[in-house]
């Protein structure tokens, strides 16, 4: 097979895909009306593109390519704008967070697309339970090489998204305790996990035609990896976050992604393979207590709370955050770490009202704006 | 005073429970033979069992038994036409706008068609035509609601049909009302003032739906939103509220439907839950169901059957005609009109629910009814379920086999 090609593109440029919940507004559970809201939001065009995910109770946002957070803010409010009224008309509302609080997957359908049906073919129950909502951050990069490096290098920052994105507490109607438990659900599947430690994109190519050789990946979609880069758009994807519950935290998050990568590219710390010894660890513990886990530095034999950390990279980040554009936004999630993330807020909704449909439907009035 | 004087009498006398559990258990394996079909909704194995078990068919429920069944008959209905009215989301209509519009077309052009039909073609009498177009005008909402469930449907079409379903209604009740006047006047010995009846029945149900609502939110506030507690809140009211109904003499259908309206539109602190009746009300369906059935009478089919037939036609053709007039600006699109438009062909039986005043007070006019349209009914008893369960599948929004 030819070898995979790296199309690159302007250095952090970036963009943002949002999967989101379709609720019904009685009950608050998830409804299945993808193909009906498409349909109608499509005629109204929408900056960037809507697509179907794997069930019909779920829709995604794609934007445009952007260089600066205000261009990605204003779209992703635009699209809000335009999906909200359609949901609206249709009696449905659409909703943040990387989890319906109560909904069974077994009771989801599968989007009739061929892909979908596949993916519901190769994982059995496994596709239904995929019914997560993330947000994926792409970076632009302007070599396959840069590619593979911000790869490796935004691996040890994979709890600081996780905890910052964190709005997942309950899942099929249980309080989890953790707070992104939708990442517990990818976990499952085989190909998830890291890209294997390379060092060029050579490398990656000789590791994927062995993988692909053997007949395990039929092209880079198969890998459900937490950053992973994607050739044909030039971009490095980071797949860890939950959907906040707000598009403008989306776009906070992905400001915050940009300035890493602006810094990482910059200041080029050495990654060795040691972040692997501690990022299942380090992960699972922002899962588990967002910004109150324990992040453990394999390099320097650390250990110190994540919000710790988060504060000094913010501090690492003003002065890039600034260039860019995005000071509003490192403000914002600074804010964060005192008041708390999404998750905390669903549970703050949880405890006042007393019923997870109830939650949703705060949930769904927040996303509306 | 003999020895075998505690033995029961042979053969036992047959009491309410035993014909409410016999119905049942009947109407369960009617049920189970129709799913075996894999076509057929369970629904339409209820009717038939109660057809064969009533007095068109076997006649083992005469009168007498079908009377006594009647209460708990009754009680079904308001279960069904409370859960109806959780469905009529007015600030849809408030985002929607052509969402009431296209209810209001489909039940006018529906009338419409089976007016002109039965007046102008069949030589009917214009008062019966226009009360058989306006009881043609509702869907049927226990068929809708039990194929819903059996089928566990949800989405666009499906929540369109419940809303169209509660509008519908709504107004062939009223059209109901403001006919009755008419149809009073024109009975022998009617002594009272037929229009203060139907305000009495229109305004004095409405009333009682919304005093009930307010007891209901009053008591949920207080109760608070555990679901056990809420289940047996929402039941109690219902039960009130279909007796006081009765008691009052208004009607059971307009006042659940308001409860339920209120309950959905007005509970601005959100202290109501959605209850789901789950099985208990599917216990009241195949009741509710085997009773309708037997209520279904082919030796009523008169001589005109052509103009059931005719009547279903119209209905039929009436509603696809109000969907589809208004279904491009409503962005619905022509599969979903479709889909929605044979969703809505169940129809009401004559004797139960919204035309019981009509028999009440002028028995020969119902009876009169009966022959014009019977025919119709009987044929919408059999293909409305079978319509709706084709049309929520087609839609992609029900799992054949979803509820066992």
């Amino acid at each position: 097979m030819p070898a995979l090609d790296f199309a690159a593109s302007a250095a952090l440029t970036f963009g943002v895909e949002l999967e989101l919940q379709l609720v019904n507004t009685r009950d608050f559970n998830l409804a299945p009306d993808a193909d009906d809201l498409l349909r109608r939001a499509t005629r109204d065009a929408p900056p960037g593109e809507l697509k179907p995910e794997i069930t019909q109770s779920m829709v995604e946002i794609n934007t445009s390519v952007h260089r600066r957070y205000p261009e990605l803010l204003a779209e992703l409010r635009a699209t809000r704008d335009v999906l909200a009224g359609h949901a609206r008309k249709m009696n449905v509302a659409i909703s943040g967070g990387g989890t319906h609080p109560f909904q069974k997957w077994s009771e989801r359908k599968i989007y009739p697309t061929e892909r979908f049906l596949s993916v519901s073919e190769k994982y059995g129950f496994l596709a239904k339970q995929f019914t997560v909502f993330g947000q994926h951050v792409h970076i632009g990069c302007a070599s396959a090489d840069d590619a593979v490096y911000l790869t490796l290098a935004l691996v040890r920052y994979v709890p600081h998204f996780i905890a910052l994105a964190a709005s997942s507490p309950y899942y099929q109607g249980v309080d989890t305790a953790f707070d992104s438990s939708r990442l517990s659900v990818v976990n499952a599947f085989p190909l998830s996990g890291t890209m294997p430690f390379v060092r060029s994109w050579r490398e990656f190519n000789t590791y994927y035609d062995r993988m692909f050789g053997l007949g395990i990946v039929a092209s880079m979609k198969d890998f459900y990896w937490d950053i992973r880069p994607k050739p044909e758009y030039g971009t490095v994807e980071l797949r860890v976050c939950d959907t906040p519950l707000t598009v403008d935290r989306a776009a906070e998050i992905a400001a915050f992604a940009q300035a890493l990568a602006s810094w990482l590219w910059e200041a080029r710390p050495d990654v060795s393979a040691d972040v692997y010894l501690t990022h299942s660890y380090n992960r699972f513990q922002a899962c588990r207590h967002g910004f109150a886990g324990t992040l453990v530095d394999a390099t320097s034999g650390v250990s110190r709370p994540l919000a710790d950390d988060l504060r000094e990279t913010f501090d690492r980040l003003a002065p890039h955050m600034s260039l860019l554009g995005s000071s509003d936004a490192l403000a914002a999630l600074d804010r964060l770490l005192d008041g708390g993330n999404d998750a905390a807020w669903l549970r703050r909704q949880y405890a006042a009202s007393g019923t997870l449909p109830d939650v949703v439907r705060h949930q769904a009035a927040l996303w509306a704006g | 005073m003999t020895a075998a004087d505690f033995l029961p009498h042979w053969p036992p006398a047959i009491n309410g429970f035993m014909v409410f559990g016999l119905l049942l258990l009947a109407g369960l394996c009617g049920g189970r033979l129709a799913a075996t079909t894999r076509v057929l909704p369970a629904i339409t194995g209820y009717i038939a069992t109660g057809f064969l078990l009533g007095p068109g068919g076997l006649g083992w429920l005469d009168a007498p038994l079908l009377a006594q069944a009647r209460v708990i008959a009754e009680f079904s209905l308001g279960l069904i036409v409370f859960d109806l009215g959780r469905r009529l989301d007015l600030g849809w209509a408030r985002h929607d706008r052509w969402l009431l519009p296209m209810g209001l077309a489909e039940s006018a052009i529906s009338f419409a068609a089976m007016f002109a039909l039965l007046h102008l073609l069949g030589g009917i009498d214009s008062l019966e035509a226009a009360v058989a177009g306006t009881v043609g005008i509702a869907t049927a909402p226990a068929v809708v609601l039990l194929v819903t469930y059996e089928l566990k449907a949800d989405g666009p079409v499906t929540r369109r049909m419940l809303w169209h379903v509660a509008l519908n209604n709504i107004v062939a009740m009223l059209g109901i009302t403001v006919l009755l006047p008419f149809v009073e006047a024109r009975a022998e010995g009617a002594s009272w003032n037929p229009v203060a009846r139907s305000l009495w029945i229109v305004a004095g149900s409405f009333l009682l739906g919304y005093v009930a609502f307010r007891v209901l939110a009053l008591l949920a506030r207080w109760i608070g939103k555990s679901p056990g507690p809420q289940f047996i809140l929402t039941v109690g009211a219902i039960i009130v509220t279909v007796g006081a109904a009765q008691a009052s003499r208004l009607s059971v259908l307009l006042a659940l439907l308001v409860l339920g309206a209120c309950a959905r539109n007005l509970d601005r602190e959100h202290r109501l839950i959605d209850v789901d009746f789950g099985r208990a009300a599917q216990l009241f369906f195949v009741f509710l169901f085997v009773l309708a059935g037997a209520a279904l009478r082919i030796d009523q089919f008169g001589t005109i059957a052509w103009l059931g037939l005719a009547f279903v036609v119209a209905r039929t053709l009436g509603k696809a005609v109000g969907l589809f007039a208004l279904a491009w600006p409503a962005h619905i699109s022509p599969r979903q009109a479709t889909t929605l438009g044979l969703a809505l062909t169940p129809m009401l039986g004559l004797s139960i629910g919204m035309t019981q005043p009509i028999y009440d007070v002028a028995p020969e006019f119902g009876a009169r009814l009966t022959a014009v349209v019977a025919s119709g009914v009987a044929i919408l008893y059999l293909l409305g379920p079978i319509a709706t369960r084709y049309a929520l599948l087609r839609a992609g929004e029900g799992e054949p086999a979803a509820r066992d």
